[in-house]
């Protein structure tokens, strides 16, 4: 009976193209927007995971830094330096500001850097300085690209210019990028000398982060300690919560347009083969073997149709950064189970109706076409 | 469920009555209607439309229920099977040949007579072989990998014919079989299925119009109003070959046994040398089958 799907579903092409065709755009919308979120999630930590901190010292109870701040005094890292399988510490300063250059201005996480500090500086220089002196400033290359922006241009950031002396890659996501000044300029902006915003801590040789971390959760007073690993997956669920809405009715609709096209060809595919069924009821198919051929057409037009979308959907992940978009698309593992089980569920759903139509056929329409 | 007194018929059809609908609505379309057809026996029912030849074929069919009476399958009264029961009934002792050839589209000639196979339960690797093997015993080993629509109305209805065989059935159902096949054809497909039911001990039950076929049975019974209301049972002339009614044929008695002819020409001819028709019947029988 299997075959008899298979063929079936191969019979009419026209069917079988808007049929898949339909499912498969409904599924990319469902695939792309999830890639986005992935692309955006992975983006925004990118900064905390390439920071080459072990552990994330911040204020009591701050947890992330989208939308957050947190205020540190000084001397904690001093303190923190003396919890037992901490190598070496580093302060950094943090603000979310924009880097204007002339009419542009770009939403950026603003980081003071000590220094010739090891931790929290930017990875990946395309070119000039690596980390920036007195009066400069390290902006990522696309949002110089686009802002036109050379190197010895100047930028305002936190209301004051800075000569740009280096370009990053890896710092910008579709919603806001990363520039590095030092940090002195950046207190005397502020006009405060004795605190700091967040303490990256880079563990000892063979200590474990968590371990290390909980140490100093318990020695040190009024401070949040996270390993690298935790305080990126808070950041995560942040972009997450604020973006549950919008993924939820993307995936609704994307999920019911699929449904839809499919319920509506598998059913006239079933309606046109009304006869075909009856006449397989009378020779003695018992309705669970038709019920089989209806759930099986249904689930390989779902597969095609999800190969098909995860086909476009991986075209676009190399196609929009052709195009030189901040927007980066990550299909993962977790969205591909989703869409997969969104699929089937919409292939079972897709089949209830022709499966109900199949089992009020009566056999003896077979004679005289009745 | 069995009767052992009617192992030697295939199918039993006691005082079958079917209506539909019930008060002023209610109509009889089949009433009281007995038969009893022999293993390898052909019976054509033929009627005006609307006379219940199809609420009848679809009860012996078990496609439908009769109202009253009783409908027995070589010894099981199908008629009184649970539902559930049916479809194996239908599958393994049944043959269903249809007037629009119900093949499916979608399948090849070959994948059309396996898959009816493979609902019996067969593998799908004997149940194509045993359709390659029928399909070519009735000479359509070149279209096994044909689509019922690069088939021609006659080879269709053989893959049909193929499709009714191949779970052995004790009796195969044709509804209208030559309607949409011209008089050639019509009747090769005719001849072709008296010679499986009499090679293979099947029995036969038609339902159709035409009465070119009648010929071809060995019994022609009349349906109207949902009754019986004549049986005719057919015979060949020896000597010119022609199909008659016995009940009106002029017959001749020849050593013990009667024969049956179109006209006296024919029985004088016959009586003057009737060693010589029997020999001649014979070897065209042969040819026949």
């Amino acid at each position: 009976m299997i075959r008899l799907a298979f063929r079936n579903l191969f019979q009419n092409k026209v069917r079988l193209v808007i049929s898949v065709g339909g499912v498969a755009l409904a599924l990319l919308l469902i695939l792309s927007l999830d890639a986005i979120f992935t692309g955006v999630e992975r983006q925004v930590t990118a900064y905390i995971e390439y920071s080459g901190a072990d552990i994330w010292v911040s204020q009591a109870d701050v947890r992330n830094m989208h939308m957050a701040s947190s205020s540190l005094p000084d001397s904690v890292a001093r303190k923190v330096k003396f919890v037992p399988g901490v190598a070496s510490v580093s302060p950094i300063l943090y603000l979310t500001n924009n880097v204007v250059a002339g009419d542009e201005r770009n939403l950026a996480y603003i980081i003071g850097l000590p220094e010739n500090t090891e931790l929290g500086g930017p990875w990946d220089i395309s070119s000039g300085r690596s980390l920036p002196a007195e009066g400069e400033a390290i902006i990522n290359r696309g949002v110089a690209e686009k802002s036109g922006i050379a190197l010895g241009d100047e930028v305002e950031i936190l209301g004051d210019e800075f000569k740009v002396t280096g370009f990053s890659e890896g710092t910008a996501s579709l919603v806001n990028s990363v520039a590095f000044i030092s940090m002195k300029d950046f207190e005397e902006m502020r006009g405060s000398y004795d605190t700091i915003s967040f303490l990256l801590v880079k563990v000892s040789d063979g200590e474990s982060p968590e371990a290390v971390a909980a140490r100093i959760q318990t020695q040190v007073r009024d401070v949040t300690a996270q390993t690298r690993n935790d305080f990126a997956a808070q950041e995560r669920q942040v972009i997450k919560d604020m973006s549950t809405d919008v993924i939820t009715i993307m995936n609704l609709i994307g999920f019911l347009i699929g449904l839809a096209v499919m319920a509506l060809t598998v059913y006239t595919s079933t309606l046109s083969r009304r006869r075909e069924y009856g006449m397989l009821k009378a020779l003695g198919a018992r309705n669970t073997d038709l019920y089989l051929t209806v759930l099986a057409q249904a689930i390989l037009s779902v597969i095609l149709g999800f190969l098909f979308g995860l086909a476009l959907t991986l075209l676009l992940t190399i196609v929009i950064p052709i195009f030189g978009s901040n927007l980066v698309l990550e299909v993962s593992r977790i969205s591909l189970l989703k869409v997969g089980s969104v699929s089937l569920v919409i292939a079972a759903i897709s089949a209830m109706l022709p499966i109900r139509q199949i089992a009020g056929l009566d056999p003896a329409m077979v004679f005289r076409g009745r | 469920m069995t009767n052992s007194s009617s192992q030697d018929e295939t199918l039993q059809i006691a005082h079958v009555t079917k209506r539909y609908g019930s008060g002023s609505t209610e109509v009889t379309a089949v009433h009281d209607v007995s038969l009893t057809v022999s293993p390898g026996e052909i019976i054509l029912i033929m009627g005006p439309s609307g006379s219940g030849k199809t609420t009848l074929l679809s009860m012996l069919g078990a496609l439908l229920k009769p109202t009253e009476g009783a409908i027995q399958l070589n010894g099981t009264i199908i008629s009184a099977l649970a539902e559930n029961r049916l479809p194996d009934i239908r599958l393994k002792q049944f043959g269903f040949i249809f007037q629009d050839f119900n093949l499916l589209s979608a399948l090849t000639a070959l994948e059309n007579v396996a898959i009816v196979s493979e609902l019996a339960g067969f593998k799908s690797g004997e149940a194509r072989r045993k359709a390659a093997s029928l399909l070519t015993e009735l000479g359509l080993g070149e279209r096994l990998n044909f689509l019922p629509e690069k088939l021609s109305g006659g080879e269709k209805q053989r893959v049909a014919i193929a499709r009714a065989l191949i779970n052995d059935p004790a009796l195969i159902l044709a509804d209208e079989p030559t309607a949409n096949l011209d008089s050639k054809i019509g009747h090769e497909i005719m001849r072709l299925l008296r010679r499986i039911a009499k090679e293979q001990g099947r029995s036969v039950v038609i339902v159709s119009h035409d009465q070119r076929i009648k010929d071809i049975a060995d019994r022609v019974l009349w349906l109207e109003d949902g009754e019986f209301k004549e049986t005719v049972t057919m015979a060949i002339d020896p000597v010119c070959g022609m199909s008659v009614e016995r009940e009106k044929a002029v017959s001749a008695e020849w050593e013990g046994e009667i024969f049956y002819f179109c006209a006296r020409g024919c029985r004088d001819e016959f009586l003057n040398d009737p060693q010589k028709f029997l020999l001649t019947a014979s070897q065209e029988s042969s040819k026949k089958i």
